[in-house]
């Protein structure tokens, strides 16, 4: 397949400038890249009309539900509505049913991506058997399949001594750990966030120290192991200052995620019990949400992630408390990152593609695409002019859970291209 | 425009609540009559949907439904089929089938009277939802305080006990408010919260209370029982700290201040028996109007067509 875009506004994570060029694409391959070029006569040709071309995004953390819990979400709806949103690379969180503990799960999970999705999916797996927190799963088993990424995402590893051990085990085999920050006694119901708005709605909230403690804990024990530490889904300003700090002093490996939501809303948006609003970590405050944007232009976040969390349309409508945490985020992502802080100049193009295509991938140990001469073709085309309405019939996730539905923002996804394939054109 | 529930005080303005307040006298002037009943209520019909166990909200509603003449029905919730995993959804849509009117719904999960009140047509009124709103025992303080306060501007109410995990304090101190009184909070540092109650002070010591003068003391039950963990370290601790002991109800008859409690009382614990023999204790007027209020209440609701 020969590709032929003309006219498109080339974005990079290194530049704030986004160069007119053509776009040759041979075989999945960028062949040419330049102002100066003709149409081969086979070519495929798409006019950008201006439109920005940038390499495509990937969300080093979701849950595709499968296998256990398919009314949610399958592999296949999942990759789905990542493709989307304009991306095209996608981690799994472990906590199926069974959970993502074994090499003969990996395996499973991997053919049934392999057969059902069209963008490469990779799966985490969990520190501990069944994600209990009492004995180590079987790693290098997930190993051989491919793991990198070691979570009991969901939940703390509760005990510290199991996970100091298998920090010390796993790291000499090349993976790295990913922690959600949580300790459960002090989270009681993980509802909503401790603060004005749980005394208002007489639900006992988490406070923001719940999730900070484990910051700091698992960290202290990446320092003294040696190991790859990478902190899930921030939500509180002194959690995030607690990763600057260990940052600063150089002498561990941690990077570290946000995710749009805990960038766009606060606890106030629960407003009367909507539980779209209900995830966990939960949504904080305004000053959460202004410095956890700086943490993401200043580098203390690493990458974007969605946290992608799919439930049915009755586990949602249970009330606030029953409810299940989290909101889908693969179909919006992107959109509302651009409505909410690109479109009003908060940050660039280059950011945005740093974060949320580079830096998820050398993470993971993957080639990060661009869009240059070489490159595998892995892009898409972002009409900046264009908008797109979140109706449930847009989105490809087997969910509606997002705060988004129906909401129209600026940005639309109008092309995505992974290798030889056209995934999706609008 | 007619209201259709009542789900919290919240949502209340002062004009609206002075309604349901004055709308009560009347009711109450009836109990005294040999024939207590008026049939404003006739051929209604009202459910009661209790999840949580109540003897004294659950009989108030039924009185009050009963003297306004409606037909009382129980939805017997521990016999039903309703356990975690059934919709709300279908429960409603069970007695919508049943083209009940009203509906009274106690549950433990904060906010689920609203969800109920969004999927059916009948009037819905919170009997109390966890620790979010109890809007009935709002206006039925109220009202009692009204009654010994007729202008209670500037009356200053001290709430004293387990602020965090009651919907009364939550209810009652809004209600009064908005009536323009001065409420404070007094309980253990680990059931005051601080933040979240706005222009409400905040006491853990009782001597610094009594000097901010209060016209009543409201104690709140201790609710051993919500508490997932513990607060404090035994109701020893909490009656000498926190409780009116025998001393504490001395200073109170001298000040001459009026004593309120939602019921039931836990002796020993937030009082001394000597308190349900005080001459100003108001604990058994407030069971009296709150079937006075309730009454007003269903009597102002409208259900849509």
């Amino acid at each position: 397949m020969t590709v032929f875009i003309t006219n498109a506004r080339i974005a990079s994570e290194t530049s704030k400038d986004l160069p007119t060029a053509h776009i040759l694409i041979q075989d999945g391959v960028i062949k040419s890249v330049g102002p100066d070029q003709a149409a081969p006569a086979d070519a495929n040709v798409i006019d950008a009309k201006g439109r920005i071309a940038m390499p495509a995004m990937f969300d080093a953390h979701v849950h595709f539900r499968e296998p256990g819990q398919e009314a949610k979400e399958t592999i296949q709806s999942g990759s789905e509505a990542a493709i989307n949103g304009g991306i095209t690379g996608v981690v799994m969180m472990p906590n199926t049913s069974p959970a993502i503990d074994s090499g003969t799960v990996v395996a499973q999970v991997l053919e049934i991506a392999k057969k059902n999705a069209r963008i490469p999916v990779y799966t985490s797996g969990c520190v501990t058997k069944g994600r209990h927190g009492k004995e180590l799963a079987g790693i290098d088993g997930m190993r051989s399949h491919g793991v990198k990424m070691l979570t009991d995402d969901g939940d703390s590893t509760g005990d510290p001594a199991i996970l100091f051990r298998a920090m010390q085990y796993a790291s000499e085999l090349g993976m790295f750990f990913a922690s959600h920050c949580e300790v459960p006694e002090l989270a009681g119901p993980r509802a909503l966030n401790e603060g004005v708005m749980s005394y208002k709605l007489g639900i006992k909230g988490s406070p923001a120290c719940a999730e900070e403690i484990i910051i700091d804990r698992d960290i202290r024990l990446a320092h003294a192991t040696g190991a790859h530490i990478h902190i899930q889904h921030v939500s509180s300003k002194l959690g995030m200052e607690t990763i600057a700090w260990w940052k600063a002093r150089g002498d561990v490996k941690v990077t570290a995620e946000v995710s749009p939501h805990h960038l766009l809303f606060t606890d106030e948006h629960i407003g009367d019990y909507d539980t779209h609003y209900k995830m966990n970590p939960p949504l904080r405050t305004k000053a959460d949400n202004e410095a956890l944007l700086q943490g993401l232009i200043d580098g203390t976040f690493d990458l974007i992630a969605t946290d992608h969390a799919p439930h049915t349309p009755f586990e949602k409508s249970q009330d606030f408390v029953a409810a299940p945490n989290g909101i889908t985020g693969l179909d919006t992502a992107l959109v509302s990152l651009y409505h909410h802080f690109i479109a009003t100049g908060n940050f660039g193009w280059d950011l945005l593609i740093k974060r949320y295509s580079a830096e998820p991938r050398r993470m993971m140990g993957l080639d990060v695409p661009t869009i240059t001469e070489g490159s595998a073709a892995d892009l898409i085309l972002f009409d900046p002019e264009a908008e797109t309405t979140f109706t449930a019939d847009f989105m490809k996730s087997k969910s509606r859970n997002t705060p988004f539905l129906d909401q129209t923002l600026k940005g639309r996804v109008d092309l995505v291209i992974l290798g030889d394939e056209i995934l999706l054109q609008r | 425009m007619p209201r259709k529930d009542l789900l919290d005080i919240a949502s209340l303005d002062r004009e609206e609540i002075e309604v349901l307040l004055d709308q009560a006298v009347p009711f109450k002037e009836l109990f005294t009559r040999s024939v207590k009943k008026v049939p404003a209520l006739k051929g209604k019909s009202v459910l009661m949907l209790f999840y949580e166990p109540s003897t004294r909200t659950h009989s108030s509603f039924e009185v009050a439904a009963k003297r306004l003449s409606a037909d009382v029905t129980n939805f017997d919730v521990a016999q039903s089929s309703i356990t975690k995993g059934e919709s709300v959804r279908e429960t409603v849509e069970t007695l919508q089938s049943m083209r009940t009117d009203y509906i009274i719904v106690r549950h433990k999960s904060s906010g689920l009277p609203g969800t109920i009140a969004r999927l059916t047509k009948a009037s819905v009124v919170n009997a109390g939802d966890g620790a979010h709103a109890h809007p009935t025992q709002a206006l039925l303080d109220a009202f009692t305080i009204k009654e010994k306060f007729p202008d209670p501007t500037g009356k200053k109410v001290l709430i004293v006990g387990d602020i965090l995990h009651s919907r009364v304090a939550r209810s009652t101190s809004t209600i009064l408010k908005k009536l323009g009184l001065q409420v404070s909070y007094l309980g253990p540092g680990s059931l005051v919260p601080r933040l979240g109650p706005e222009n409400i002070q905040r006491f853990t010591n009782y001597e610094e209370a009594m000097k901010w003068q209060p016209d009543v003391v409201y104690l709140l039950r201790v609710q051993m029982e919500r508490q997932d963990v513990q607060f404090f370290p035994s109701i020893r601790e909490y009656h000498k700290l926190y409780g009116v002991t025998d001393a504490r109800l001395e200073e109170i008859r001298q000040r001459g201040l009026y004593i309120m409690h939602p019921g039931p009382v836990n002796r020993g614990v937030e009082l001394c028996d000597a308190v349900l023999d005080y001459e100003r204790s108001l604990i058994n007027d407030q069971v009296e109007n709150g079937i006075a209020v309730r009454m007003s209440v269903l009597y102002h609701l409208r259900p849509n067509a």
